[in-house]
């Protein structure tokens, strides 16, 4: 029964290892960036994880969260001089509060009607950004925003960011590993399955959704004043439809509903998008034909490869062990 | 069986229409606590719409619930599953992507307390839960003869097995009382002798025990007691030897559907 958990703890420490050292093979700059997208990728794919893959919902509008973490710390930083680093927490409250109101609205309904609210929603807040010149500079974005530093040091560069975004994506990891492993998250998983039966066993439907979206909006929006901070310029199009589109892809191609899934999925989307830069716009489209395969042929995303082999190899190994206890537990239950 | 015996479920008037039928009109019945009560009729005679009612998933018309001296009239489903009344469904339900561990893990929501917070803290009172979690969840297994398929996914499992996980599901919830609507349906008869060894097993340990039932032979051989509706309305009541001799009922089953009654 617990065969699977000898090596875990030797391959989690291997693996972190393994990404502490990336950034010294890289060798360049360029390369360097490619590793902080894929972090804030992961990171915000963890986030949007914690709704498609535990929850079982669908939406559109995490995008939009993204947003509202990135401005609330880019305009408190430059209009109002506040740290950066003041200014990550707060842009996850702010982004919480948001998926707080928005959630209590949306998660009324479920399935594909929450999937088309989240969308109208992240519209609206798309659109308020665009036209809100006063507070967002509208179209013209932000710019100038100072970089990201705890005391004397300064995140200004590719280099450190991504140990900053890298020890946050091991942090999330290890929130959702707590969480499938707790009472709250076998809830999550509950209501995914079968709310009906979920709520027969005491399990407040409506309430276990919005805190899975409160929490996920608020990674969101950490994620996202991150992002406003190393890239230093932002516009609204970082609450776009492509930037949806973006994080749904990295989801389901990694593996909804695990934790590793979407880490890879990220590395395959940064990945794929820069080897992909001689195809031009038809990019997109291979995308779409990546997301429509994956969807098709493997459900559980990349990640479900692993752990197909995995089970081929576990119960090769340990098949003539399986059926242990049988007859005793049998005469005993009488 | 229970010496002091004591009201567990008082149902009252109880009605509810849907737009202009009426499918349970003044249903008035009591669970003692310890029995095991089956609740017959024919196709439609409204036993599954009075189990939604019980269960919280439909609020009634009029007329009055209480469970265990409280009034629930009205209390939605995750109400009811934490004031201790546990359900099965009619078409199998359990969550199909979830081992039977997990399945059962998940199910037990409601006896435990650790949340998100003690996880991430590791805390000892969470580990402690945790470990008590998995050793009730396995004996829950066994009870339903399904301690071999612990790590085996809720739906790669056959149908016998199925009905089984979804009563170690319901009684995962420590319920006080199980509503089992149709748990014999589509067995063979052994199966069938089995489900009725496995209730009176379930009563054995405490639990309260209202099921619909179709198959005449496991209602007979476990009920304490039946209730027997027809088109929404009472019509018999008492001992299954006195119920199923009742003219009455027989001509209600005799005159709608052949049954080895």
């Amino acid at each position: 029964m617990n065969t699977n958990s000898h090596g875990q703890p030797l391959a989690i420490a291997g693996g972190v290892a393994a990404l502490a050292v990336l950034p010294f093979l890289a060798g360049n700059a360029y390369l360097e960036h490619l590793l902080v997208l894929w972090m804030l990728y992961a990171l915000l794919a963890l986030s949007l994880n914690i709704v498609i893959g535990y929850l079982g919902e669908l939406t559109f509008g995490h995008a939009a969260f993204v947003g509202v973490g990135a401005y609330t710390s880019a305009i408190l930083s430059t209009q109002l001089g506040l740290p950066p680093l003041l200014g990550l927490p707060l842009a996850g409250l702010v982004a919480a509060a948001f998926g707080l109101v928005i959630g209590y609205a949306a998660l009324r309904v479920v399935g594909p009607q929450f999937a088309i609210l989240t969308l109208g929603f992240g519209a609206i807040l798309f659109t308020i950004t665009n036209h809100w010149v006063d507070l967002t500079r509208g179209p013209m974005g932000i710019t100038d925003i100072p970089p990201m530093a705890i005391g004397p040091l300064a995140f200004d560069s590719a280099r450190p960011t991504y140990y900053l975004v890298l020890a946050l994506v091991l942090a999330t990891a290890y929130l959702c590993h707590a969480l499938v492993g707790s009472r709250t998250g076998r809830a999550f998983l509950a209501v995914r399955e079968n709310a009906p039966l979920a709520a027969s066993l005491g399990i407040n439907v409506f309430h276990t959704k919005l805190m899975g979206f409160v929490a996920a909006t608020a990674i969101a929006g950490i994620g996202g004043a991150i992002y406003a901070h190393y890239i230093r310029v932002i516009t609204p199009d970082i609450m776009g439809v492509h930037n949806v589109a973006a994080l749904i892809i990295v989801v389901i191609i990694g593996g909804r509903g695990t934790i590793l899934g979407p880490i890879l999925g990220a590395l395959v989307y940064i990945g794929l998008l820069e080897s992909l830069r001689v195809a031009g716009p038809l990019r997109m489209v291979i995308f779409a034909a990546l997301l429509t395969g994956t969807v098709v042929f493997l459900p559980g995303g990349l990640i479900s490869l692993w752990q197909r082999w995995r089970n081929a190899h576990r119960s090769e190994n340990t098949q003539p062990a399986t059926p242990t206890g049988l007859p005793s537990t049998e005469g005993g239950a009488k | 069986m229970n010496p002091a015996a004591q009201e567990i479920l008082a149902v009252s008037n109880l009605t509810r229409i849907f737009g202009g039928l009426t499918a349970v009109r003044d249903v008035t019945m009591t669970v003692q606590a310890g029995e095991v009560v089956g609740l017959i009729g024919p196709n439609g005679a409204g036993k599954t719409t009075l189990f939604n009612m019980l269960g919280g998933s439909l609020p009634p018309s009029s007329g009055s619930i209480r469970f265990a001296g409280t009034d629930c009239t009205g209390a939605p489903s995750h109400v009811m599953g934490q004031r201790g009344v546990s359900r099965t469904f009619q078409i199998t339900s359990l969550f199909p992507s979830l081992t039977a561990l997990d399945n059962v893990r998940s199910a037990a929501y409601r006896t435990t307390r650790a949340g998100w917070g003690a996880a991430i803290l590791r805390s000892p009172a969470y580990r402690r839960e945790e470990a008590e979690l998995r050793r009730k969840a396995l004996e829950i297994l066994a009870f339903c003869d399904l301690d071999h398929r612990a790590d085996t996914l809720a739906d790669a499992m056959s149908y016998g097995e199925q009905r089984r996980l979804e009563i170690a599901i319901a009684l995962a919830a420590e319920p006080r009382l199980l509503l089992l609507d149709e748990p014999a349906a589509g067995m063979n008869p052994e199966e069938g002798q089995r489900l009725v060894e496995m209730i009176r097993r379930i009563r054995a340990r405490g639990v309260t025990v209202l099921l619909v039932e179709h198959h005449m032979r496991v209602v007979a051989s476990v009920c304490d007691r039946l209730v027997v509706l027809d088109h929404g309305v009472k019509i018999a009541e008492g001992p299954p030897a006195k119920v199923l001799n009742d003219p009455e009922v027989i001509r209600v089953y005799l005159g709608r559907e052949p049954v080895d009654a």
